[in-house]
């Protein structure tokens, strides 16, 4: 993968150089370990700064919303794919930008490495599979593959969907792989059992709406949490309203969600925010087929109304 | 007016009035078991004993006949009135202990038993009946005896001639001491039935006094003559006294109106058959032998079971039924029915289906047949879905004899399978899929208009004008015209109107009349100030609900300024009272708590801009239709029902603003796409009816397929009279044609579109009201049976040339063979092309013509010679044409060996393959859309799977786009034939004027309406959007670029947009979303 | 304690459920007085959030139909 961090900046050099874009968008090493930033370089003296390793989460295409200027971005498999809603959903113009991809093997879960360590990290490297993980001053390592986040074990587009270049060759998918079992675990509990699991789920939410701010998909002018005629979610930390802003986020992200992971990954609590995507994710694939972020030639599924969607859901 | 106190409550009543009737009138309640409306008081029963105080005395009177004086006091609920009711209860409970009404009021009075004798009667002698009888203008029965010997009886005690079994008494004798079954053995000799419902096929009985069904139009009630008592004895007219209208007139007559009329359209319909001919299925004799048409009220929810499904000899829920098709169809035998009745097929495949979604899918639906006809638009698709999907058994064979399985209800049959085996099969029930024929009632007014019919009693008319009879000025359409599904009906009627409309253009708008116009108060920045209107609806809402105890409640509503009871709301003083109300109170929204806003939103709305107030500033509260009229039995939940809607409708009507209406002028000129039978005829039709029509066409003639075309099944030479038409359509000033020129862009909407031509290199834009499409469609060109390998493989279309070319060789042909379902029918075009059986046997006619001793073989799947086509099946057969069925997994096989060409087919009766040795061979080659997805795109219609547009609605809207201003017709639709082709094309021509004759419409208000400060241009709204109001500012605006807008002319108001937008940056006009909550809120509060 | 009265909030689509439930009241067809129901237009119109408020302000179920 280091591979991937020179190509990553020699590109960039070379388009900042040859004035073919105004600004790369990638990631550079931010101030904890384990948390890789997002950086926008203007001068081609800068590309020093970028990095590329198993750090990379967070979903860079988040940082394309409404530019206007033209822009190069290092892309993963599923920041490509909510380019292509961005693209999709104007949000961004196909020709102001360079997609930069890179085929990703998956990004760690820095909770899952500080839980296996069990005391704050110090600084990590990574080789191949090996993760040698400094914390509480001894060294110890771990196996990248065990420690995942969840969406990216769970992945199955890696390689960018659309791209100018690309930093190395193409990986295998991964296959035979069940992205849905948690969400069928849910769905097969009773509706009192249900109910206790979503109370649990979203017992710690705190409203700071990271989830919503790390997630490309929420991008409106005034979000619903934040408008006061009518006001959709009341404002405080009664449980009711913590859950009307969660269900009403996902659904707002039905047939849209990559399952890039980042709001789980942004959620300062740890709240599984993901369940409730998935679910989104798994119903629309069954009932339309569908998969966001793979295609620029149609919207998704829920924003288009066809006589013949289906509608065996209503008896 | 007499003003007197009623428990202590000023009240007043007329002069005449009985205590009663005051009472019943003021809401309070006062027992009683002798009193009835319409007849006089007798104060028999003695339960409505009230006390009443003269300014000296108490004294206890029956209030039912005690007339009212000024100044009196009347309790009816003191003690003394209480203990006294509570005896007369107890004396009744003796004479009849058994009578549930009687039970009942002892229950309510405390009492569990009787201290008195028991008697074991259950007539309380009130006299009622006897009353009634009189009033009916028989009095056939009388009270008789005097003291303890008092009976109702009859004259000497004899068996009554008088008495007509009307069944009057029973109806008022509130013990049911008098059943229906009682006078029926002891009274009458008349024997009597119920009144059979004509609607519910007589499954059901109805009033005299009727609505015949309950979406009637006018959906008022009528009084059926020939039953109503009135008429017979003169008596009665108790109807009168509850219409709190006065409504009824007993003594209208018949009139006869005499109307100058430039044109005269024929819609008489027809009947279903009667198959009580059919001894051996024993339809009159057997209950589990039912018609279609009865099966159909059986499935339906306001049908006779409510839409359980069970057969009517023991109620049990069938396990097994069957279906009998052609019943009164395709049979000269029986019922002189040569024709094929087209609809059978389908619906008994959706009742099969219905009856299955009723009953569950264990439910055993077999249909017995001769040919499936699925040749509509999507008949295919549900046949297939039947089958595979839903179960239904499919058996092809004719059933002769039903047999009743004896010590059973049950129905056993013997038929021969496909193969030949003989099967008996026994089942719950029978549904007799019956034919469609013409009542000998039409067939006696087509001769007295003097017009043709066919040999089928329908009216008789030519392809090319196939909605005029044969005489001029006369049209026709639906059954009568053949027989016909619901969507070729309604194209025919659409059609029909531009016919009469084309003789009667030149007097369009010169009888109307324009229409005053009030001018708009401003309410904007005021205060709401509500004014509540509760109706009774006479009974209809306050027999149920307490109507004034719901305005009383009203007047306490937030900003409601004025709440009132009216009787009628909708009566013409009432609607001229508001608008007085309006201006008095200075009123700014309006609340009407009454019937549905479907049926009387607009009445009100009209009141409202009568006085000056937008009409947008209104709200109904249905508290009859979803409220009295279904909760009869809760008065009390009702009444707090009908408070919370009206809360309801106060806290919306409260956010409600004025809303703008927009007018929208319409350029008064058509674009037809498609220069081919249909676009021609829609064309016509337009021209001739005054309006400026460009065709354009991408070929560099008119005519379209058409022009391939030999004869039309009627016999009519398709080439003379298409020649005729293009020459008409040459001469016209009206159309302008451009040919071979492509559509390059389409912009604006209904009303006023630009579309954009090229030809040769050269761009024109024309500017345009509605637009046709009618791209027609084109023929498959095969690829299997050894097409293009042999020159004597032709395609129909192929052969049909070699007719127009006269081709010697036809003539000295041995042997031809057609094979049918060439494409169609099968995964890649999974539909009926509709034409190609009768085309392929009018071929083969062609060439028994040419050569009568030619071996003609015509392999098919199933035959589909609909309506009167069928005659041409039957001729062929007779003249020799031999039919061979085969299956699509065994399709025939063609092999060209030198000069020797062979086809292979499995003959269907003997199961074993024949080699058939042949001189030619046609295809009946599939007809495939076009799929045109730019044109789609143009107008934002849609296509189906199969690549066809979508009309606005399969059976109602087949003529036209959900898409305001865009019009379909001809195979664009779907495959069809000349005839229906040109009808379709009249009905676009016809729907097209509908919007052109306004030449203004008014957009309505209530619409989404975008705040682009919300707005994150994401897409979604003009994604979603079925009539593409949605749309992005442009790139280059000063203001909002990039952001949504509405079209409000294109906006329908569903709101799919709002509830779609993330952003919530779309509001709907008039279901806003604080109007919405401000509902959620009221209700729950 | 009384016998539980269910509050239903229902939605009905004003071109089919709301004109089958004046059909209903046509009919003369009885059912139990549970239900309130709020006109739209079109369950197009429906957002997640009408049928969320409706029971936290206290419906027992809300019934959408169209």
């Amino acid at each position: 993968m280091s591979g991937y961090q020179d190509k990553i900046k020699e590109t960039a050099e070379r388009l900042l150089k040859e004035g073919s874009v105004e600004m790369v968008v990638g990631f550079r090493k931010g101030t904890l370990p384990m948390m890789n930033e997002p950086c926008f370089i203007r001068r081609p003296e800068d590309v020093r700064q970028l990095v590329w390793d198993s750090n990379c989460g967070i979903n860079l295409a988040n940082y394309l919303t409404d530019r206007k200027e033209k822009i190069a971005i290092v892309a993963k498999g599923c920041d490509s794919r909510n380019i292509v809603t961005h693209i999709v959903e104007n949000k961004i113009k196909r020709e102001k930008l360079h997609v930069i991809g890179v085929p990703c093997q998956g990004m760690v879960d820095k909770r899952k490495v500080a839980a296996a360590c069990g005391g704050d990290i110090e600084a990590v490297t990574e080789d191949g599979d090996v993760l040698s993980v400094t914390a509480g001053g001894a060294v110890q390592t771990l196996s990248r593959m065990e420690m995942l986040q969840e969406n990216c074990a769970l992945c199955a587009h890696r390689n960018p969907v659309i791209y100018d270049e690309l930093v190395g060759e193409l990986v295998a998918e991964q296959t035979g792989i069940d992205r849905f079992a948690e969400v069928r675990r849910v769905e097969a509990l009773s509706p009192q059992e249900k109910w206790r699991y979503f109370e649990d789920l979203l017992a710690p939410c705190v409203r700071c709406y990271a989830c919503r701010n790390a997630c490309p998909l929420c991008y409106c002018p005034t979000c619903f949490v934040e408008e006061s005629r009518p006001q959709w979610v009341g404002k405080g930390q009664n449980p009711i309203d913590i859950r009307t802003f969660h269900f009403l986020r996902a659904y707002h992200c039905a047939g849209r969600c990559t399952d890039c992971g980042a709001c789980e990954r942004a959620c300062p609590m740890g709240i599984k925010v993901r369940q409730l995507t998935s679910k989104l994710n798994k119903d629309v694939l069954d009932m339309f087929g569908w998969e966001a972020g793979l295609t620029l030639d149609q919207r998704p599924p829920l924003d288009t109304y066809k006589p013949n969607d289906p509608n065996d859901f209503i008896k | 007016m007499i003003t007197f106190k009623l428990n202590d409550k000023t009240v007043q009543g007329e002069e005449g009035q009985y205590i009663l009737q005051v009472a019943q009138k003021y809401g309070v309640e006062i027992p009683t078991l002798c009193h009835h409306k319409a007849l006089e008081p007798a104060g028999m029963c003695r339960l409505c004993t009230v006390e009443v105080f003269d300014g000296r005395r108490s004294r206890f009177v029956t209030s039912c006949n005690y007339p009212i004086w000024e100044g009196m006091e009347v309790r009816t609920d003191s003690e003394s009135v209480h203990q006294g009711r509570k005896l007369i209860v107890e004396l009744l409970m003796a004479r009849c202990p058994d009578a549930p009404i009687i039970k009942e009021l002892g229950k309510k009075y405390g009492l569990s038993d009787t201290r008195f004798r028991k008697e074991e009667d259950t007539c309380i002698l009130c006299g009622l009946c006897t009353r009634i009888c009189t009033k009916m203008g028989n009095s056939a029965i009388s009270l008789t005896g005097r003291g303890v010997d008092m009976k109702v009886d009859t004259p000497f005690h004899i068996q009554s001639d008088v008495c007509m079994a009307c069944g009057a008494c029973a109806s008022v004798c509130p013990t049911g001491h008098i059943t229906l079954e009682k006078i029926r053995s002891s009274v009458t000799a008349v024997d009597f039935k119920p009144i059979p419902s004509e609607y519910d096929m007589g499954l059901k009985s109805r009033k005299p006094v009727y609505v015949p069904y309950a979406q009637a139009v006018p959906n008022t009630p009528a009084i059926d003559r020939s039953v109503c008592m009135h008429f017979k004895t003169g008596g009665c007219q108790v109807c009168t006294e509850f219409c709190g209208v006065n409504a009824i007139d007993h003594t209208m007559q018949d009139e006869v109106v005499e109307l100058e009329v430039g044109s005269i359209i024929l819609s008489p319909g027809f009947q279903p058959f009667d198959p009580s001919k059919f001894d051996t299925y024993g339809y009159v004799k057997h209950p589990n032998v039912i018609t279609a048409m009865e099966m159909e009220r059986i499935l339906s929810a306001s049908g006779p079971t409510s839409g359980h499904l069970v057969r009517l000899s023991d109620h049990k829920e069938p396990k097994k039924i069957a279906w009998f098709q052609c019943v009164g169809s395709r049979d000269m035998n029986k019922c002189d029915h040569a024709y094929c009745s087209s609809v059978c097929c389908m619906y008994a495949i959706k009742e099969a289906v219905i009856a299955k979604e009723h009953a569950g899918s264990d439910l055993d639906c077999a249909v017995f047949y001769m040919d499936m006809r699925t040749h509509g638009k999507d008949f295919e698709r549900f046949y297939n879905t039947a089958k595979d999907k839903h179960g239904v058994r499919f058996i092809r064979s004719r059933v002769h004899t039903i047999e009743p399985v004896p010590g059973a209800d049950d129905l056993s049959i013997r038929y021969l399978t496909e193969s030949g085996e003989s099967v008996t099969e026994v089942f719950d029930q029978i549904v007799l899929s019956v034919g469609l024929e013409i009542n000998p009632d039409v067939v006696r007014l087509a001769k007295q208009l003097d017009i043709d019919l066919t040999p089928g009693n329908f009216c008789d008319t030519t392809s090319f004008a196939p909605v005029s009879t044969s005489r001029e000025g006369i049209y026709v359409c639906g059954a009568f015209q053949g027989p016909k599904d619901i969507p070729q009906s309604v194209i025919d009627a659409s059609a029909a109107a531009a016919a009469a409309g084309e003789n009667l253009s030149a007097a369009r708008n010169t009888l109307t009349k324009a229409k005053e116009v009030i001018p708009e108060i401003n309410v904007n920045g005021e205060r709401p100030r509500i004014g509540v209107f509760v109706c009774r609806c006479g009974i209809n809402i306050a027999g149920v609900v307490n109507v004034p105890s719901v305005a009383e409640y009203a007047a306490t509503l937030p900003f409601v300024e004025f709440a009132s009871d009216n009787l009628y709301s909708c009566s013409q003083d009432t609607q001229d009272n508001l608008v007085s109300i309006i201006k008095q109170k200075n009123l700014n929204r309006i609340v009407v708590a009454a019937c549905t806003p479907k049926t009387h939103e607009p009445l009100f709305q009209e009141t409202l801009a009568n006085a000056g107030l937008n009409k947008y500033l209104f709200e109904m509260a249905n508290i009859r239709n979803h409220d009295s009229w279904v909760h009869k039995s809760s008065p009390e939940q009702a009444t707090q029902k009908a408070k919370d809607l009206v809360r309801s409708a106060v806290a919306k009507v409260a956010l409600t603003q004025p809303l703008k209406e927009s007018d929208l002028q319409i350029k008064p000129s058509a674009l037809v796409v498609g220069g081919g039978i249909s676009g021609m005829a829609a064309a016509q039709s337009l021209a001739m009816q005054g309006y400026e029509t460009h065709i354009v066409e991408h070929s560099s003639r008119l005519g379209g397929q058409a022009r391939n075309l030999y004869h039309t099944f009627k016999g009519e030479d398709v080439q003379k009279k298409l020649a005729e038409m293009i020459r008409d359509v040459q001469n016209n000033d009206r159309i302008h044609l451009h040919l071979e020129s492509e559509l390059v862009q389409v912009d604006g909407f209904v009303g006023s579109f630009k579309s954009t031509l090229k030809a040769g290199g050269k761009e024109e834009v024309l500017e345009h009201g509605v637009a046709v499409i009618a791209t027609g469609a084109t023929p498959l060109t095969p690829a299997e049976y050894a097409y293009g390998k042999d020159a004597r493989i032709l395609t129909s279309l192929e052969l049909d040339r070699r007719f127009m070319n006269d081709d010697p060789a036809l003539k000295t042909l041995q042997s031809a063979v057609f094979i049918q379902c060439v494409g169609s029918r099968e995964p890649e075009h999974p539909y009926c092309s509709r034409v190609c059986c009768t085309h392929s046997i009018e071929n083969a006619l062609e060439l028994k013509r040419r050569n009568p001793d030619m071996n003609i073989y015509i392999l098919y799947r199933d035959i589909r010679s609909y309506g009167e086509r069928e005659y041409l099946y039957k001729e062929a057969r007779e003249k020799g044409v031999i039919f061979i069925r085969f299956s699509v997994d065994d399709k025939p096989q063609i092999s060209v060996d030198g000069g020797r060409l062979t086809v292979r087919v499995t003959d269907h009766i003997l199961g074993r393959p024949l080699e058939l040795e042949t001189d030619l061979i046609s295809l009946a080659t599939a007809i495939i859309p076009n799929r045109d997805e730019k044109l789609a795109n143009f107008f934002k219609v849609p296509l189906n799977a199969d690549g066809f547009f979508v009309e606005r609605h399969a059976k109602l809207g087949p003529s036209e786009f959900a898409t305001d201003g865009v019009f379909l017709c001809g195979m664009a639709h779907y495959p069809k034939p000349i005839d229906e082709s040109i009808v379709q094309g009249k009905a676009a021509a016809s729907r097209a004027i509908t919007l052109l004759a306004r030449e203004i419409i008014q957009t309505s208000g209530a619409i989404a309406e975008v705040v682009q400060a919300n707005c994150s241009s994401c897409g979604v709204c003009v994604s979603i959007c079925p009539y593409s109001a949605p749309s992005f500012i442009e790139e280059t605006a000063r203001f909002n670029p990039g952001k949504a807008q509405i079209n409000p002319v294109l906006c329908k108001g569903c709101g799919l947009c709002v509830a779609s937008c993330r952003s919530g940056a779309i509001r709907l006009k008039g279901f806003d979303n604080d109007q919405i909550f401000a509902q959620i809120f009221a209700l729950n509060a | 304690m009384a016998e539980f009265e269910p509050k239903i909030v229902s939605f009905l689509c004003n071109w089919c459920s709301y004109g089958a439930a004046d059909l209903a009241g046509v009919g003369r067809l009885e059912y139990p007085p549970n239900i309130r129901v709020i006109r739209i237009p079109c369950t197009g119109r429906m957002s997640p959030k009408f049928f969320l408020s409706a029971l936290n302000e206290g419906a027992d179920a809300v019934w959408v139909s169209g």
